[in-house]
């Protein structure tokens, strides 16, 4: 069997994080917190602190600073969910475990809500939430780079990351997704919203036509391809070992994901 | 037998919750100054309504995602700020001229100024979202907004020159520029189109847990029951193109636009259609503050909905208080509620695009949907809608400055 292969953009990011059985909602995937070499994706990141820096901007901004002041610590860091809780990954993302409820939602409960009559039965028992430590890299941070190829010449930036399940063992329960590839699309474009994949979501065909059109000369690059020191994230752009030419077009994804 | 009953019970629930403060003003306003001119633009927004709450629909059934869920999902998280920004806005002017709506049916109904209704009705309102259960409160609003057909049968007791009627569908009257033809053609088609009605629609498809079985049940709603609505919004038109177009009178009151049915049918239609008001606008109070609550803790990811206690989503009713509260602040600071009525329109005719592009693509994602997938006739009627919708967008604002908002 091939190791599932995701597009982190596409398929997990900003995606609704649920509770198994109970159906209860978490969070969002506001970011995703990478670790090792190769990286891998360790922990779903939730809350302002890892969704403002991707919002950018004085709101971007403003989302950081709030949260900031009211969190006890030095250096606040967003909520962290690690990935070997994730049962599946769908139209949402199925947690289990035992997720811990935000501040806000606690302090509204506490201080609003639970003194209004007839505001119903005992909350959810508090946990503490799991923060993340230091400054993991985050893959937001790929997100938007600008790739240059050996020859220094300026390919595009990154769209989003390919994902393959072939990463190590998380917990002795499932593998860890391992970052696979690039999607890379030429520098002043935008949103390609799924129709990279081919086959599987091709419609409407003018949203297709206009979509294929803007994106021609986009590429897909392997992690094998991107260059060592930018692979750690220590480039403010992301290098390639190979020059432009020998990437493979976009459209290598039709083949590669046949439907069904 | 049960399953009719179901299905014939959400047909009259979208029947009679269709028509809101924007469908009432804009029908009366333009029924009276256009005659049957604009009737199409209704055509034109039910048609689009139906498409897009389908598919929204579909999507909540089979995936259980609700549409703010997935412009976040596809837009992602700045262009889904932008969109959330801009709803919250509309959604917010559009509450307050819902509470301004119920609370000058109120005025109609005893006499005492609507200002004072307003407190009261914004409160029984928050406690009717805090209290009663989601299917309850739907259905209850919805049937009693069913007093509205009083309109189709008071414009057949009025008896106009249907063969005048009929002409007045093609030729718009003379002495109205081609701007504010257009203007009003956009606020028309903001009122039927609406963004909160799919954001309720899909929600409530979550709240009540539909499954690809209840696909049937909603289909007919929305099939059945919002064409339906639509002909009780031509209706309205109708009427105010038969009594005050002749005299060119200029509608900008409550009491003129239900005028009409007191003509035709005299106290006991007076009554009812004061009765359905009150019931269509309080209905939409409801389901604009919970759209508020739904799209806000949908791009957050936070807990929402009536299928939980109150306690559990403490973020959700907290929105709720709020935009209540400032709803109700706006409508008492005197401003004039059809006013209001009248730029919500606009605006949410502007901000369409920004909803419905997701879910058109969401409905072709085989991730999500399987293989319910849109048919090519949908893809076909979606893409033609998504470029009117744009040019809508572009067109809205400067209409509105070079027309002075339709005077």
């Amino acid at each position: 069997m091939r190791a599932r292969e995701i597009h982190a953009g596409l398929q997990l990011l900003d995606r609704q994080v649920v509770r198994v059985g109970t159906g209860g909602l978490v969070c969002k995937v506001d970011d995703l917190e990478l670790q090792g070499d190769p990286p891998y994706v360790s922990a779903i990141l939730a809350g302002p602190l890892a969704l403002g820096p991707r919002v950018g901007g004085l709101p971007g901004w403003l989302m950081v600073q709030v949260t900031r002041l009211f969190r006890p610590e030095e250096d606040p860091q967003p909520r962290r969910i690690p990935m070997h809780l994730v049962n599946e990954i769908g139209s949402a993302v199925v947690v289990g475990g035992e997720p811990a409820e935000p501040a806000l939602e606690r302090w509204l409960r506490e201080n609003v809500i639970a003194r209004i009559p007839g505001s119903g039965g005992e909350g959810p028992p508090y946990a503490e939430p799991e923060h993340a430590t230091g400054h993991a890299p985050r893959i937001s941070a790929l997100l938007g780079r600008r790739v240059t190829d050996a020859e220094g010449t300026v390919v595009g930036k990154v769209a989003d990351v390919r994902l393959c399940q072939d990463g190590p063992l998380l917990h002795g329960v499932q593998n860890a997704f391992r970052i696979a590839g690039l999607v890379v699309v030429p520098e002043r474009t935008g949103k390609l919203f799924g129709y990279e994949r081919g086959p599987g979501g091709q419609a409407p065909w003018l949203v297709r036509a206009v979509i294929t059109r803007w994106f021609s000369g986009s590429a897909l690059v392997g992690w094998d391809q991107v260059d060592a020191s930018s692979a750690r994230f220590e480039t403010p752009e992301v290098r390639l070992t190979v020059p432009a030419r020998d990437l493979a077009p976009l459209t290598d994804l039709y083949e590669r994901e046949p439907r069904g | 037998m049960k399953r009719l009953f179901a299905v014939t019970l959400g047909i009259l629930t979208a029947f009679g919750g269709f028509v809101d403060i924007g469908d009432l003003v804009a029908n009366g306003l333009v029924g009276a100054r256009f005659g049957m001119s604009l009737a199409w633009t209704v055509v034109v927004g039910v048609i689009g309504i139906c498409l897009f709450a389908e598919m929204s629909g579909r999507i909540a059934a089979v995936s259980g995602r609700p549409v703010f869920d997935l412009v976040r999902e596809r837009l992602g998280p700045k262009a889904g700020l932008v969109n959330l920004a801009a709803s919250l806005f509309v959604n917010l002017l559009t509450l307050a001229a819902e509470i301004g709506g119920a609370s000058l049916a109120l005025e109609l109904a005893t006499g005492v100024n609507y200002l004072l209704w307003v407190p009261a009705v914004a409160f029984v309102a928050w406690l009717v979202m805090w209290r009663v259960k989601f299917e309850t409160m739907e259905r209850v609003f919805g049937l009693a907004g069913l007093a509205l057909v009083v309109f189709v049968v008071a414009l057949w007791q009025l008896g106009p020159d249907w063969g005048e009627l009929g002409r007045q569908l093609t030729s718009p009257p003379q002495d109205e520029g081609a701007p504010t033809y257009w203007y009003y053609a956009i606020a028309l088609l903001g009122g039927a189109m609406t963004p909160y009605e799919v954001f309720f629609f899909s929600s409530g498809g979550v709240e009540e847990k539909w499954r690809p079985r209840d696909l049937v049940t909603a289909r007919a709603n929305v099939f059945v029951g919002f064409p339906l609505g639509g002909l009780m919004s031509i209706s309205i038109a109708a009427c105010a193109a038969t009594v005050f177009l002749p005299f060119d009178a200029q509608v900008d009151a409550l009491g003129e636009i239900v005028l009409p049915v007191g003509l035709g049918l005299g106290q006991i239609g007076m009554a009812l259609v004061i009765f359905g008001v009150f019931a269509a606008t309080f209905g939409a109070t409801l389901e604009t503050a919970l759209s508020s609550g739904y799209t806000l803790s949908q791009y957050f990811g936070w807990q929402w909905g009536k299928f939980v206690r109150p306690r559990s989503a403490a973020r959700f009713h907290a929105v709720l208080l709020v935009a209540v509260v400032l709803a109700t602040a706006l409508i008492l600071t005197t401003i004039d509620p059809i006013m209001v009525t009248e730029y919500s329109l606009v605006f949410s005719a502007a901000a369409l695009p920004l909803t419905y592009f997701p879910v058109l693509l969401i409905a072709n994602d085989p991730d999500y949907m399987g293989d319910r997938v849109n048919g090519r006739f949908t893809n076909a009627l979606g893409t033609f809608y998504m470029i009117l919708l744009s040019l809508i967008t572009v067109a809205a604002l400067p209409l509105m400055i070079a027309t002075k908002a339709g005077q």
